[in-house]
């Protein structure tokens, strides 16, 4: 609880205008994480060893490593929620703003690969869904649901399609109303789960300057976990590179140029460089799994 | 024939409904070539006509209709029993498909009895119930019920954990997450498993009917085969075919315009 904490209470009790102004600044700070999951044969697999990190905002921090490294793992405990069964970390400590994290909170948003976006409702009404939830309704005036609602449709490009299903939509769209639906509790944090891994690769660009653009707009702390080097050149303002079984941090390193940076940025020699490094570190750790580089 | 053993094939609606009027009557034209044929005594297998007669009797004799009577007496049955099945089955599906705890406490009781003889209780029912309407319903409920419960149970459990996922990181309550990310999503099978329902519904109407029923179809097809009217039987049985073809349909129909979005996946 020593961290120099904002206001936590207070921001939840702050009128939205005054939060989509500015974004009170969030950190959120793991220190030696351990993930252990049962074998089936009896034994644990460590995935994750004594990890530590500081995430603070505003600023987009690409956590970057093999498939099956435990990055979303990292991110899913980040964002207090547990998909599995087990006790998620094994040890160490998450704290957001000095607080511990360790159920669900409401200072993080996550946006996953598969989208859960609801089939029966409008895109305007997925949009609008957290509206639904006691947690919302309460702190979020119903006068001003339907102009943040709009306001985030255009923002992501889907103001003309409020009416239409999901199912309508393609893959892409899909993913802008599960970012939409995010920003539109313009949280402190947002936690992306391989968000653009499941499109391809020309609407994946597309996602990824819409993400830059909505970022400057809306300069909260973003970690992204992907597995693709060049995503994680393109986007972010820091890149954790991470070892896998167990994960490690291998590497982590700011980039400073600024965005949106573009295919020709991705040859210039200062990014070809940054490439190779990511690469290297990688193969240093020779772990198993894939990472995916698209110049 | 490529197209003949494929799968995924999709046939004109005027060839399949081509096809499907060309099996019925083949088998109409066997029934008729088979009593025709005087193999066969008309006690056990009555011609065609003899059907069509009967139901016409049936359906309009001495000023009124018996059909009329019985249909109405059974649709009513199946209609009470349905909105039972529905108004307890649906709930408890979903509970139990929301909660593992009652799911380990209830599937015991009510998953056995989908393979389980439920026409064995129907002489329990009447003792405890006698020989009235309410065993009637009762047994009919029973016998949808447990196949209804099990199918919503299934249909929550089949929804993607990524929406419960999804909504509780947005701050849903559990029970938020199961009303607003997994029912919802559940809906269409839901609504499947109340048409499977209903329709065993009809299949049972008959031995519910068969005790002391003084008016329905089951009722009618233990009269007809009581005075050995076959015919009469075979009209009661089409009856009530046509009747459950109908019903289905009919929620097919509605299934589709309440949740347009399933089929649009």
């Amino acid at each position: 609880m020593s961290a120099p904490t904002p206001p936590t209470d207070a921001t939840r009790a702050a009128p939205a205008a005054a939060a989509a102004a500015t974004v009170a600044p969030a950190k959120i700070v793991l220190d030696r994480i351990v993930q252990e999951f049962p074998r089936p044969e009896g034994g644990v697999n460590r995935i994750i060893d004594e990890l530590s990190l500081e995430f603070t905002a505003p600023s987009i921090n690409m956590l970057l490593g093999p498939s099956g490294c435990g990055k979303s793992t990292l991110l899913y405990m980040m964002g207090g929620v547990r998909p599995q069964n087990t006790v998620m970390p094994t040890s160490g400590t998450i704290m957001i703003d000095g607080a511990p994290c360790d159920d669900a909170h409401d200072d993080s948003v996550m946006v996953f690969q598969r989208y859960a976006n609801r089939p029966d409702l409008s895109v305007y009404d997925n949009v609008g869904f957290p509206f639904r939830l006691k947690l919302w309704r309460d702190r979020i005036p119903k006068g001003e649901r339907h102009d943040k609602i709009m306001h985030m449709l255009d923002a992501v490009g889907l103001a003309e399609k409020a009416k239409l299903r999901p199912s309508q939509l393609s893959g892409g769209q899909n993913q802008r109303i599960a970012l939409a639906r995010a920003l539109v509790l313009k949280p402190r944090i947002l936690l992306m789960d391989e968000p653009f891994g499941a499109l391809d690769a020309q609407t994946r660009e597309g996602m990824q300057r819409l993400l830059v653009e909505l970022h400057r707009e809306h300069p909260c702390l973003i970690v992204f976990v992907t597995h693709d080097v060049t995503e994680a050149l393109l986007l972010g303002d820091r890149v954790v590179v991470l070892s896998t079984q167990p994960a490690r941090v291998a590497d982590d390193f700011e980039i400073r140029t600024p965005k949106p940076r573009d295919g020709g940025w991705l040859r210039m020699p200062e990014a070809v460089a940054l490439e190779q490094r990511i690469l290297s570190r990688l193969h240093q750790t020779s772990g198993r799994g894939n990472v995916r580089v698209t110049v | 024939m490529s197209q003949s053993w494929n799968p995924y094939a999709v046939l004109p609606g005027g060839q399949r409904r081509r096809l499907g009027l060309g099996g019925v009557a083949f088998v109409l034209v066997l029934w008729w070539a088979l009593s025709a044929s005087g193999w066969i005594s008309p006690n056990k297998l009555p011609s065609p006509v003899a059907v069509l007669k009967a139901f016409g009797y049936l359906a309009w004799h001495d000023g009124k209709s018996m059909l009329l009577d019985a249909t109405l007496w059974s649709a009513a049955r199946v209609a009470m029993a349905g909105v039972l099945v529905v108004a307890v089955g649906v709930p408890l599906g979903i509970l139990m498909g929301a909660s593992a705890r009652l799911n380990a406490l209830l599937s015991p009781l009510i998953d056995p009895f989908r393979s389980a003889p439920v026409v064995a209780l129907l002489p329990i029912l009447v003792m405890w119930l006698g020989i009235g309407e309410v065993m009637k319903v009762t047994f009919l409920f029973l016998g949808a019920v447990v196949y209804l419960v099990p199918m919503v149970r299934d249909a929550i459990q089949a929804v993607p954990q990524s929406h419960w996922i999804g909504a509780r990181d947005l701050g849903a309550t559990p029970w938020e997450c199961i009303r607003h990310a997994v029912v919802p999503i559940a809906m269409p099978r839901i609504a499947d498993g109340i048409i499977v329902s209903v329709s065993v519904m009809w299949t049972y109407i008959t031995v519910a009917e068969y005790v002391n029923a003084e008016i329905g179809l089951g009722q009618l097809i233990q009269n007809a085969r009581r005075f050995s009217a076959m015919d009469q039987v075979f009209a009661g049985i089409a009856v009530i075919i046509a009747l459950a073809l109908i019903t289905y349909q009919a929620m097919r129909a509605f299934k589709r315009r309440m949740y347009p979005w399933e089929t649009q996946a």
